[in-house]
């Protein structure tokens, strides 16, 4: 009689996002440093970097960048020789300041629009974890109107709120095949917003050296009625019904930065910061689709990351009043735990160094330009859950331009 | 000028980004103390990419064997050739699909009979009809047969009863007489690998204990020990070949028993008569005695089983009667292996494989344990690049339509565990198969 139910299909789309997607990139002349910031005053980027340093800035500032972003990475499994390749694709990760008040006041307002998380990745259909993960392109893009205020010539606070616009698609092999051998596909597809602030205090101690502190608050961001879009052999779309809809809900960590700025000479700036990222608190990650089905069923995974830190250190030449250069570099830890690692984000412990440029083109603009190269050392993993087994190692290449007018 | 040297910078920045792809270092390829350079496969329909109830050229195409060979290629395999069926009788015996799902969820199974390789039929007095197929006669590296017995490798009449291997042989039926050990042993060989025996025990079980019998667990020592001593004898470059085998699997861990239960049966008859207690089956007491009894959920139903029948009325000298529900109308014994007919096929797999074990040890073969493997897959399930398995009719993924064969996953996953195996005794470091590159079944 064959009597059976398609009870469970095992492996059902169960998607993950992770650490990798801190995305470091809020400013050239900082990146160019080591992407430090929080003890030094560059300029507006400081709206991300430290709100409490905005209202010590001597001028007032408009500014927009860029910094186009390859991360390559590269999958060598378990007991073969083979290496996939993510292909080739270009994240654009943006920045916008503006920052004003009047030349007298002890305050100043600004907004900020930046990118601080993120992630592109195209492992294609073709690779042996496509069942894992194809292809994720998410994105958070934070809003953040910012007040700053002068106490006193040495101490400044600044605090913002932020809204968050974030997106995201991923796709993802499903191991039904049809009968033209192709395999099925799970893509979800949805916008999400959520919310948060920030605060810093920025003091200029009396032997010249800046300190700040600041805090960036958790924004959990909550995906409703997003699309989950299932392509699946015709005989089973009854157990993937169409169109359905996914929630999820992804919390974007706290970060908690301390940073010092040291003057050596007129021509010299000199800047560590340290940032500890919150990770521990996403402890699993869960999606809910509008329509279930004995095959299609909510799903939760375990993540159970881990706090990450990472050290940065950077400088400053002023070759001359139209001419700077930089450089810098740092280290950070990985937020993912062992067995937790995905090809979404294929996290290890990174270095990274940077450099740029700055030149004055005129009176009240500047253009700055930086370079940063990150890598992931290798990591050889068997994640727990899919049980994908071999090497991950990344390189990230990120060139970066933006233009500046300061009055 | 200056205009090329900009150029010349960002050509010169684009070639180190390309020369600086992350490139994870693997270890050379090497094989170890063994030489792939022609590697045979030895055994039955698994070794033959049986599959769906068939042999097919699909099926062919992602054999283990042919998997194994492809994995070689690295580390010194050499051509691998198998008896395909031409891609005009691709169909090749015929095999089963699924053409769509009944509203219970249950698969509606179509047999595929066009483009087939069937050339004729053969009766053998006392024996019953030998379909014959379309021969082969190129070189052949797989000699996977489908329906072989251990018991049968000596055999010389064999090629007369079994269509898949007369298929091989230069001879029409009832003109050969070449013994398959001869017949694989004829070309020199470095490598092989042995996966035989299952039928000695699985064509008694699927045969619900009533069309077949278990061959003798000392007959099969011996057999095993003349044909691995042959395997292992030194070639004409004074070489002896090293191998792989594999152990039987228990026959009760395939779906083809554990899809149709008594449990099932008798909720479906409760539906129409909630006074129906069970099911009666004829059941086996000991030696050839057998008698109707209750069945339990200890005794096995096969996957052929056609369920309709119980209920349906059948003439017996007390008037007619309701089929498989009284101890007069038991279902028949090709139906059911009975608990008693389990533990006599267990006790036989089991000394079977200590037989496989203690042979491959005494001659340095590698031993891939397929009993414990499928045994594991049963109870645990299994996870390979986010694809879950398990032993499941349709739905666990490793076994084809026909509950004993496997999908090309299931076999690229037996590849992979061959190829663990010869590693782990030869040093060699074959790389292991992408079981994510290959299908599962396939659905309308």
């Amino acid at each position: 009689m064959r009597k059976l139910l398609l009870l469970l299909w095992l492996a059902l789309p169960v998607c993950t996002f992770s650490q990798g997607f801190q995305v470091n990139l809020e400013g050239e002349k900082q990146i160019g440093m080591g992407h430090t910031g929080t003890g030094t005053l560059l300029d507006g980027a400081s709206v991300f970097f430290n709100p409490g340093a905005v209202a010590m800035l001597p001028e007032n500032y408009i500014q927009g960048g860029i910094s186009p972003l390859l991360f390559k990475s590269d999958f060598n499994p378990s007991g073969t020789s083979a290496q996939y390749y993510t292909a080739d694709k270009v994240a654009t990760p943006f920045t916008f300041y503006g920052v004003w008040g009047p030349k007298a006041a002890r305050w100043k307002l600004g907004l900020g629009v930046y990118t601080p998380f993120g992630g592109l990745v195209d492992w294609g259909n073709n690779w042996q974890g496509k069942y894992v993960l194809e292809s994720l392109d998410l994105k958070a893009i934070y809003f953040q109107p910012t007040l700053s205020v002068k106490i006193t010539d040495f101490l400044s606070i600044g605090a913002g709120f932020v809204y968050n616009m974030g997106s995201v698609d991923l796709t993802q092999g499903i191991p039904l095949t049809n009968q033209a051998g192709q395999s099925g596909q799970a893509e979800l597809k949805g916008n999400g917003k959520g919310y948060g602030w920030n605060a810093g205090i920025y003091i200029k101690i009396a032997s010249g050296v800046t300190v700040g502190i600041t805090h960036r608050s958790q924004v959990t961001t909550t995906i409703s009625n997003g699309n989950a879009i299932f392509n699946v052999p015709l005989s089973m779309q009854g157990y993937f019904p169409q169109p359905n809809t996914f929630n999820a809900s992804i919390p974007l960590p706290a970060t908690n930065s301390i940073g010092i700025g040291i003057y050596p000479s007129k021509k010299w700036t000199l800047a560590f910061d340290l940032n500890v990222v919150s990770w521990d608190v996403y402890k699993a990650l869960e999606f809910d689709y509008g329509k279930t089905t004995p095959v299609l069923q909510n799903s939760i995974s375990a993540r159970n990351y881990k706090a990450a830190a990472s050290l940065r250190a950077g400088a400053q030449y002023k070759y001359s009043d139209t001419f700077a250069l930089r450089f810098g570099g740092g280290y950070a830890s990985t937020a993912v735990a062992d067995g937790y690692v995905t090809p979404e984000a294929p996290d290890a412990n990174r270095v990274f160094v940077t450099g740029g440029i700055g030149y004055k083109l005129a009176n009240h603009l500047n253009l700055d330009a930086s370079f940063e190269f990150e890598h992931l050392m290798p990591r050889t993993q068997t994640n727990i859950q899919s049980q994908l087994s071999g090497t991950f190692e990344t390189n990230v290449y990120i060139p970066g331009i933006s233009l500046s007018y300061h009055w | 000028m200056k205009f090329l040297k900009q150029h010349l910078y960002i050509i010169a920045g684009l070639l180190l980004i390309t020369a600086c792809k992350p490139e994870i270092k693997t270890p050379k390829p090497t094989h170890g103390s063994v030489d792939f350079s022609r590697y045979i496969s030895i055994g039955n329909s698994l070794t033959a990419g049986y599959s769906n109830g068939g042999l097919y050229l699909q099926g062919q195409q992602n054999s283990y064997p042919s998997i194994i060979a492809q994995q070689m290629q690295s580390v010194g395999g050499g051509v691998f050739n198998q008896p395909l069926f031409s891609s005009a009788q691709a169909n090749g015996s015929g095999y089963v699909q699924i053409t769509g799902f009944n509203a219970d969820g249950t698969p509606i199974i179509t047999p595929v009979t066009t483009n087939l390789a069937v050339r004729g039929q053969y009766t053998v007095p006392g024996f019953g009809n030998v379909i014959l197929y379309t021969k082969f006669s190129g070189d052949i590296e797989n000699y996977g047969v489908p329906g072989l017995k251990l018991e049968q490798i000596t055999y010389a009449p064999l090629g007369n009863l079994n269509g898949f291997y007369e298929r091989l042989l230069p001879n029409d039926a009832p003109t050969n007489n070449t013994p398959y050990l001869a017949f694989v042993t004829a070309k020199p060989f470095t490598f092989f690998s042995n996966w035989l025996g299952n039928n000695d025990a699985l064509l008694y079980a699927v045969s619900g204990g009533a069309g077949d019998v278990l061959t003798d667990e000392t007959l099969f020592a011996q057999l095993d020990n003349y044909l691995i001593s042959t395997l292992t004898a030194k070639n004409a470059n004074g070489v002896s070949p090293k191998g792989v085998v594999a152990t039987v699997p228990d026959v009760t861990s395939i779906p083809y028993f554990n899809t149709v239960t008594v449990g099932a049966i008798v909720a479906g008859v409760q539906k129409q008569a909630p006074s129906v207690k069970g099911i009666y089956i004829n059941a086996l007491v000991s030696g050839t005695t057998y008698a109707p009894r209750l069945a339990t959920a200890s005794d096995l139903i096969v996957l052929t089983f056609p369920t309709s029948m119980v209920g349906k009325p059948v003439n017996t000298p007390y008037g007619p009667l309701p089929y498989g529900l009284t101890p007069v109308t038991p279902i028949d014994n090709q139906y059911v292996l009975d608990v008693n007919e389990v533990a006599l096929v267990r006790e036989h797999v089991l000394s079977y494989n200590s037989t496989i074990k203690s042979v491959a040890a005494a001659n340095g073969l590698a031993v891939f344990d397929a009993y414990t493997f499928l045994n594991n897959v049963q109870k645990y399930g299994l996870m390979e690049d986010g694809i879950g398995f398990n032993s499941a009719f349709v739905t666990g993924g490793i076994f084809s339509l026909d509950g004993v064969h496997l999908t090309p996953r299931g076999y690229a996953i037996v590849a992979n565990e061959f190829i663990k195996a010869i590693n782990a005794k030869y040093g060699s470091n074959i790389p292991l198969a992408n079981i994510a590159g290959y299908t599962g079944l396939l659905f309308p």
